[in-house]
C-alpha cells in the first residue's frame, strides 16, 4: 500500500514535469518525421516508418527515463522532504520501490502514447494493424526499466547531472557491449581473455530488448530468446534495485 | 533496543547482499543461455541507409575523423565475415564514406582495393577505390604503384598497368623499383624496343652496382629474346625452303636469311639444336 501511494505520488509529480512533455514532442515530431525520411527513399517506404518510429521509442523513451530519473531521490533530499517522509513508518526499500513503479508507471503512460500516434502513422500507410511491433515495444519497455533502475541508482548519491551522464554512459555501454565479444575471440588466453569475459558478462547487454530488425524485416525469432530475455532484464534490474538500496541505507537523513 | 534494531538492520543488509550475489549470477548466467540462441540476423542490412561521407560529416560536429575510423573498423569486420554472401554489394559506397569522412586515409582506400581485388575478385572495383586515393593524396605514390602492381601480376594487363607505372613514377619519392617493374611490363607487352631502352636507361642511372647488374641481366634477356626471335623466324623460312633445319646457325647465312649470326650480350654465340631447331642463351640470363 505504501509503494503504491509513493508510486502514484511520484507518477503525480513526473507528469508535471515540463520537460517530459517536451520530450514527448520531440519524439512525436520524430515520429512524424519518418514519414517525410520515407518520402526521400526509393522502395520500401513503410519500413522507414517503422525504423525511424522504433528508434525514436526507444531514444525519447530513454531520455525520459534519464532526465526524470535521475533526479528522483535527489530532489527529495534537496528539497528536504525525505525528512518528512522517512520520519513516517515508511521502510526506505518502499520508498525506493515506489520512486520505481511511479516512474516505471509514467514511462509506461509515455510509451503508450507514442506508440498509438507510431502504429496510427504505420497503420496510415499499410491499413493493418501491426501487432507483432508492440513485441519490439514492450522490450524498449523492459529496456526503460532497467534504465530507470539505474537512474535511481545514480540518484541516490550523485547531483542530476552526473547521475544524467553516468546513466547516458550505461546506457552506451549497453548497446556497444556486444564488442567485447570480438574482442575476446582476438585476445589471447589469459588474464586479460579473463577479464574481458567477466566484463562481457556483467555489463548490461541492451541488445537482448532489441529486436527492432528481426521485427522490422518479419524475420523468426526463437521463442526462448522473449523468455530468457525478459528475465534478464527483471533480474538485471532487481540487482541495481538491491545496489541502489544498499546505498541508500547507508545514507544518512535521519 | 538498539541492539535488536542494529543486528536486524544488520540481518537484513546481509540479506540484500546474498540477494545482489543471486541476482548478479542470475543474470550473468541468463546471458550467457541468450547469447547461445542463434538469433537471425540481416547482417548489414542498415548498409544501404547510410548515407553519403558529405550528409554524414555534418552529423559528426566536427568529428568526421572518428568517424572515419568507426566506419573504417566496423568494415573490416563486416568484410571478415564470410557468411555474407552479398557482403561486397556496397564495397565502393561504404569506402567512398569513408573517402569523404577523412579523404586523407590512406589505409582505407589500400584495404578497400585488397578487399576488393583478392576477396571480391573484382579488379576494376579495387582499381575505382585506388583512383578514389589518387584523387584525393595526389602525391601518394602507393595508390598507381599497387593499382599497377595488380594489373601485372593478377590480370596480366601488362599495357594498363605501364599506365599507371608512368603515374607512379611522376610521382616525388616513388621507390627506383617502380621503373624497373615498368621496364618489364613494357617487356611483356613485346614492345622489345622499347624494353631495351627503358632498360638501357636503368643501367646508365644506377648509382647501385646491383642495380647495374640486375639491369644488365634484363638487357641481356631483351636482346637474347630478340635475337631468338628472329633465328627461329629464319630457321622457320629455311625449313619451309629446304625441307629440314640447317646444320648450324651460319647456314642461315649462306641461304640469305640472315645478314650476320647474332651473339649475346657477352659476345657468346647462342645454343643450337640442329634436331629440334631449338636456339637458347648460352648462360642463364639472371645467373650471369
Amino acid at each position: 500500500m505504501k509503494i503504491r501511494a509513493i508510486a502514484f505520488n511520484t507518477f503525480k509529480e513526473a507528469i508535471r514535469d515540463r520537460i517530459l512533455y517536451l520530450i514527448l514532442f520531440f519524439a512525436v515530431v520524430c515520429i512524424g518525421f519518418s514519414r517525410l525520411l520515407a518520402l526521400l527513399t526509393v522502395g520500401d517506404r513503410v519500413k522507414i516508418i517503422k525504423d525511424v518510429g522504433l528508434a525514436s521509442l526507444s531514444l525519447f523513451g530513454a531520455l525520459m527515463a534519464i532526465m526524470i530519473g535521475t533526479g528522483l531521490v535527489y530532489k527529495e533530499i534537496e528539497k528536504k522532504t525525505i525528512y518528512t517522509l522517512l520520519s513516517k513508518p515508511i521502510h526506505r526499500f518502499q520508498f525506493l520501490l515506489g520512486k520505481f513503479f511511479g516512474l516505471v508507471l509514467t514511462l509506461f503512460i509515455m510509451l503508450l502514447l507514442m506508440s498509438i500516434i507510431f502504429l496510427g502513422l504505420v497503420f496510415f500507410h499499410t491499413f493493418k494493424v501491426e501487432w507483432q511491433l508492440l513485441i519490439a515495444i514492450l522490450f524498449i519497455f523492459l529496456e526503460l526499466c532497467l534504465i530507470t533502475s539505474v537512474a535511481l541508482l545514480f540518484s541516490c548519491f550523485s547531483t542530476p547531472i552526473l547521475s544524467s551522464l553516468f546513466t547516458l554512459a550505461f546506457y552506451l555501454i549497453g548497446h556497444t557491449a556486444w564488442g567485447l565479444e570480438i574482442l575476446i575471440d582476438k585476445i589471447k588466453t589469459g588474464f586479460g581473455k579473463a577479464l574481458a569475459q567477466i566484463l562481457y558478462h556483467f555489463l548490461p547487454d541492451l541488445e537482448n530488448f532489441n529486436f527492432k530488425t528481426e521485427i522490422v524485416h518479419n524475420l523468426p525469432i526463437p521463442a526462448k530468446i522473449f523468455l530468457y530475455s525478459t528475465l534478464y532484464g527483471i533480474f538485471y534490474t532487481l540487482f541495481v534495485l538491491i545496489l541502489a538500496l544498499l546505498i541508500f541505507r547507508k545514507r544518512d537523513f535521519i | 533496543m538498539p541492539q535488536r534494531y542494529s543486528s536486524e538492520k544488520n540481518f537484513s543488509t546481509l540479506f540484500l547482499v546474498l540477494l545482489l550475489i543471486l541476482s548478479c549470477g542470475v543474470f550473468m548466467n541468463l546471458k550467457i543461455a541468450t547469447d547461445r540462441i542463434m538469433r537471425k540476423k540481416i547482417p548489414g542490412s542498415s548498409i544501404i541507409y547510410l548515407p553519403k561521407g558529405e550528409y554524414l560529416k555534418f552529423a559528426t560536429f566536427g568529428y568526421s575523423s572518428l568517424m572515419a575510423d568507426l566506419v573504417y573498423l566496423w568494415a573490416i569486420q563486416y568484410y571478415s565475415d564470410y557468411e555474407i554472401p552479398d557482403r561486397f554489394l556496397y564495397l565502393y559506397h561504404i569506402f567512398t564514406i569513408v573517402s569523404e569522412l577523412d579523404p586523407q586515409y590512406f589505409d582505407a582506400y589500400d584495404v578497400g582495393a585488397y578487399i576488393a581485388v583478392y576477396e571480391a575478385q573484382d579488379l576494376e572495383l579495387g582499381l575505382k577505390i585506388l583512383e578514389l586515393g589518387l584523387e584525393e593524396n595526389p602525391q601518394e605514390f602507393w595508390f598507381p604503384y599497387i593499382a599497377a602492381h595488380y594489373l601485372q601480376f593478377i590480370d596480366k594487363d601488362h599495357e594498363r598497368a605501364q599506365e599507371y607505372y608512368k603515374k607512379t613514377m611522376s610521382i616525388e619519392g616513388c621507390p627506383p623499383i617502380v621503373r624497373r617493374l615498368y621496364a618489364d611490363a613494357i617487356f611483356k607487352t613485346t614492345d622489345y624496343q622499347g624494353a631495351w631502352q627503358a632498360w638501357l636507361e636503368i643501367y646508365n642511372t644506377a648509382e647501385d652496382e646491383k642495380i647495374k647488374r640486375v639491369a644488365s641481366n634484363h638487357l641481356y634477356n631483351v636482346k637474347a629474346t630478340m635475337d631468338i626471335e628472329m633465328l627461329k623466324e629464319a630457321i622457320a623460312r629455311y625449313m619451309e625452303k629446304y625441307g629440314r633445319n640447317p646444320a648450324d646457325l651460319s647456314k642461315l647465312v649462306y641461304a640469305g636469311f640472315l645478314k650476320s649470326v647474332p651473339k649475346d650480350l657477352d659476345d657468346k654465340e647462342y645454343l643450337y639444336d640442329a634436331q629440334t631447331g631449338e636456339v637458347k642463351t648460352p648462360t642463364i640470363p639472371w645467373k650471369r
